[in-house]
């Protein structure tokens, strides 16, 4: 067992990668009630097409990672659920591009709760009848979202930036797509993607690190797995250009929304350098286009934009791109009068104090985000699985330079690399 | 469980956790008045108003950068509705000077800030900045237009108004876009001296300080009249439902939304309030729970179906997405689940789930400063006290019969189906 102390933020933190792979991190806060665990794997949407050493290479439907997360839910004896609500526990899952997560949060029983978490994710129970039901489930929280706007305009955006990687098909696939998974393909996926060595355990909250560890390692002991050799992942090369400039969809909304994005067009950045990349271009954003920001104020006052225009920076190895944008009156009017402000910003630079004063806001926001359990061991394992370290965050934000900043403004907007995305109303 | 340290200062309660367990401060001041149908939308523009801007930081982007450079402090505010007032809530959290080197208090600026914006604000030729009540009356306008943006929260929305026809409860929290254009920068400058005359005033602050130093702090920002603070009125929550309602909306949607809305007349100060809690956690509050065993496990009808309980209003509605033609089958078995729940055929087991489930809430809520705030204003805005710990406590001691009782007082008001424009 390691123990990481981070004195600046008053956190300590333990972990221990078992034999059989499985990474455990702990996160023990004093004072807490509650405790939450997380157990993720590595796999999201876009890993539709991969193999395992010597194995012919597979590609499998789209949204089957999140069909797969649905399934495991159910267990012989009934769904898994019940047990945890039995033991007081509050359960659930999600699915991103990249990882699937599964997680409770509870004040008592935690030993319990643990071993069912691990017990539930380590024992797939697919039949073809069970395959089927879930179906008619997953159709309709594809059509829910199909209803909901901001969900439409914000993976439209990444629909038209991208022409091949997998991030731009929606994670829940489509009510096609899904109709042909089955049993078998949900096996191999679980097969590759769930093996031990391709997960982490992350716990955080009012509970002792040894006992953690000491159950965890007795549970993985009375199981045996099979080495899993190296998972190799394709994806068709992405060209670097934007797949639609621009991509208007119909729905009945009270106003258009519009977002911009910009496609980075070098990739292939990993662990400390992409997370580098991450923090000085999301200060970057917050300097050019926060809420206190001249540009922000201007295009307020002007009534192009509303409390829901914002913006973020999505980065990951083998994509990244920002997204700008909310609801607008008049989306053209606000595209053009985002590009001229960007342009002449690239021209003279970010001033220092608009800099210092992104970076104080960045660095509270993340010793906020460090009151939330939920928060901590989200982003623990996001950071995890790229190889870099969350608490690093708050060290890269004090170092970056007013300079970098203004680098990645002049690297990052290139109009050639911008695609919008708009929802407007109308019938499709 | 902690307890609050309560003050009063003039017209404000004042109520403070002492804890050094979160690495910020949290701060809100709720401000509640009777919900009415000709103050609700004057009121909910103040909020809007004030924030752009107060006597001592007239433009708005001087405003936004004082709380970024208090290390990006949050500073939001909510209007929503509880039993029959309408709150607005301010919310600050502002980090533990401990964790940044900073030269001034942040706890004392915060305050600082929080008393400018409620109570020194900017005014000019006898009302507020023309400029900024234009561009807030649109901000208003835009967000009640939103709403329909929101296909599953619009429709529970429209179940509400239907069901309360004939209560101020129908009406949204941030008020009728009808009486937006009327208001000007000096009716809204007398709305504002009502409220700030008449409104329940409470301020909670969490955090490691004390309740002698934010008392110290509130009277040095806040510019306060004299007087005593106002009371919250006891919301009404008796309906006799003669016939159920029926209404059907078209919109273009991919997927129907059906909301249910049921009379339950158990308020927060019932003694039946815990056995009412377990009701709605059976019928539809957890995955385990009736509604989602039955309209998407054994079914496949839904994605979601889920039951949500208004305590203080004594409501309790049931919310579902499905495809256009199950309508009538998804709302036989949601009523079939409502009779089950009358006839008492509740299992031990789901009780004690539901039990754990319920417990599990209360105690993490204490991990939480604006849940644990939150939830203490429960007491001033009904009167009754009653903290997590006894309710916790309370909640364990329903029984079977306790949760018939509430089902039998439960009565099915509204059936409301959002749905396609094309006509069956």
């Amino acid at each position: 067992m390691e123990t990481l102390r981070y004195p600046h933020v008053q956190e300590t933190l333990y972990r221990e990668v078992l034999s059989n792979g499985l990474e455990i991190v702990v996160l023990p806060k004093e004072g807490f009630q509650k405790t939450y665990a997380t157990f993720s794997t590595k796999y999201g949407s876009v890993d539709n097409h991969f193999s395992v050493s010597g194995q012919e290479p597979a590609k499998v439907p789209d949204g089957i990672a999140h069909f797969l997360e649905h399934k495991m839910f159910e267990e012989p004896e009934g769904d898994i659920f019940s047990v945890f609500a039995a033991q007081g526990a509050s359960a659930n899952a999600f699915t991103t591009f990249d990882r699937t997560v599964y997680l409770f949060s509870a004040t008592e029983q935690i030993n319990e709760n643990l071993t069912t978490l691990i017990n539930f994710v380590q024992n797939p129970y697919f039949t073809d009848a069970n395959v089927d039901k879930e179906k008619g489930i997953i159709e309709q929280e594809i059509n829910m979202y199909r209803d909901n706007a901001d969900w439409r305009v914000y993976f439209g955006l990444i629909d038209a930036l991208y022409h091949t990687h997998p991030v731009h098909i929606d994670i829940a696939g489509t009510v096609e797509s899904i109709k042909q998974i089955d049993k078998e393909t949900l096996y191999r996926c679980y097969e590759t993607f769930y093996h031990p060595s391709n997960m982490m355990l992350f716990v955080v909250g009012g509970v002792n690190a040894e006992e953690v560890f000491q159950l965890v390692r007795a549970n993985q002991d009375a199981k045996t797995f099979q080495p899993l050799g190296e998972i190799k992942r394709y994806f068709d090369q992405e060209p670097s250009s934007v797949k639609i400039p621009r991509k208007v969809s119909k729905l009945q909304v009270s106003l258009p929304k519009c977002m911009l994005g910009f496609k980075e067009k070098n990739v292939g950045l990993a662990g400390d350098a992409l997370l580098k990349r991450e923090i000085v271009t999301k200060l970057m954003l917050e300097a050019l286009i926060g809420p206190s920001s001249p540009l922000y104020q201007s295009l307020y006052e002007q009534e192009l934009i509303s409390d829901s225009f914002g913006h973020e920076y999505n980065s990951s190895t083998d994509y990244a791109f920002s997204v700008i944008g909310g609801d607008t009156p008049k989306p053209d009017t606000l595209i053009e009068a985002i590009k001229s402000a960007v342009s002449e910003a690239v021209g003279s630079g970010i001033e220092q104090t608009s800099f210092e004063r992104a970076k104080r806001k960045k660095i509270g926001g993340y010793l906020r985000m460090l009151n939330s359990p939920e928060s901590i061991a989200g982003e623990y394992t996001r950071y995890r699985f790229r190889d870099s370290d969350m608490f690093d965050v708050i060290k890269f934000y004090e170092q970056c330079t007013l300079d970098e900043v203004n680098a990645r403004l002049r690297e990052h907007f290139d109009f050639g690399q911008l695609a919008v995305s708009i929802v407007e109303q109308g019938t499709e | 469980m902690s307890a609050f340290q309560r003050g009063q200062l003039e017209r404000i309660r004042l109520h403070v956790l002492p804890t050094n367990r979160f690495k910020t401060f949290a701060i809100s001041l709720f401000a509640g008045l009777p919900l009415q149908e000709e103050t609700v939308t004057p009121v909910a523009l103040i909020p809007f108003v004030l924030r752009r801007g107060t006597a001592s930081t007239p433009e708005t982007i001087n405003f936004r950068e004082k709380l970024d450079d208090m290390y990006g402090a949050g500073f939001g505010f909510d209007v929503y509705k509880r039993g029959d007032s309408q709150i607005i809530q301010f919310k600050m959290d502002v980090i533990n000077d401990a964790f940044v080197s900073s030269e001034h208090s942040l706890l004392a600026s915060s305050i600082g800030f929080l008393g400018d914006v409620v109570t020194n604000p900017l005014i000019e030729n006898g009302g507020f900045r023309a400029k900024y009540v234009e561009a807030e009356k649109e901000t208003l306008r835009k967000r009640l237009e939103a709403i329909v943006n929101d296909k599953i929260r619009y429709a529970a929305e429209r179940c509400i108004e239907e069901m309360c026809a004939d209560d101020p409860y129908r009406l949204h929290p941030l008020g009728q876009r009808s009486d937006i254009a009327a208001i000007t920068p000096q009716s809204l400058r007398e709305t504002y001296d009502q409220w700030l005359n008449d409104a329940a005033l409470d301020l909670y602050v969490v955090g490691d300080t004390t309740l002698e130093e934010v008392t110290k702090l509130v009277r040095g920002a806040f510019q306060l009249k004299s007087g005593s603070p106002s009371a919250y009125k006891h919301p009404v929550t008796q309906h006799d439902v003669t016939e159920v309602k029926n209404v059907v909306d078209r919109l273009e949607v991919s997927q129907g939304k059906l909301n249910m809305g049921l009379r339950t007349g158990v308020g927060y100060n019932d003694a039946l309030y815990p056995a009412a809690l377990l009701y709605n956690g059976i019928l539809g509050g957890y995955p385990h729970s009736k509604l989602f065993m039955n309209v998407r496990e054994k079914e496949s009808l839904a994605y979601y179906a889920a039951s949500r309980l208004d305590g203080h209003k004594g409501i309790c509605t049931i919310q579902s997405g499905i495809e256009f033609a199950n309508y009538e089958k998804a709302v036989a078995i949601i009523k079939e689940q409502l009779e089950s729940m009358k006839q008492g055929q509740l299992s031990d087991l789901e009780i004690n789930q539901t039990k754990a489930m319920i417990s599990n809430h209360l105690r993490e809520m204490q991990d939480s400063a604006y849940e644990m705030l939150s939830y203490d204003f429960n007491s001033v805005l009904t009167g009754k006290e009653r903290t997590a710990g006894e309710l916790l406590k309370q909640v364990q001691d329903v029984t079977a019969e306790d949760i018939v009782a509430v089902a039998k007082r439960v009565q099915l008001d509204t059936i409301y189906f959002l749905r396609d424009r094309k006509e069956a």
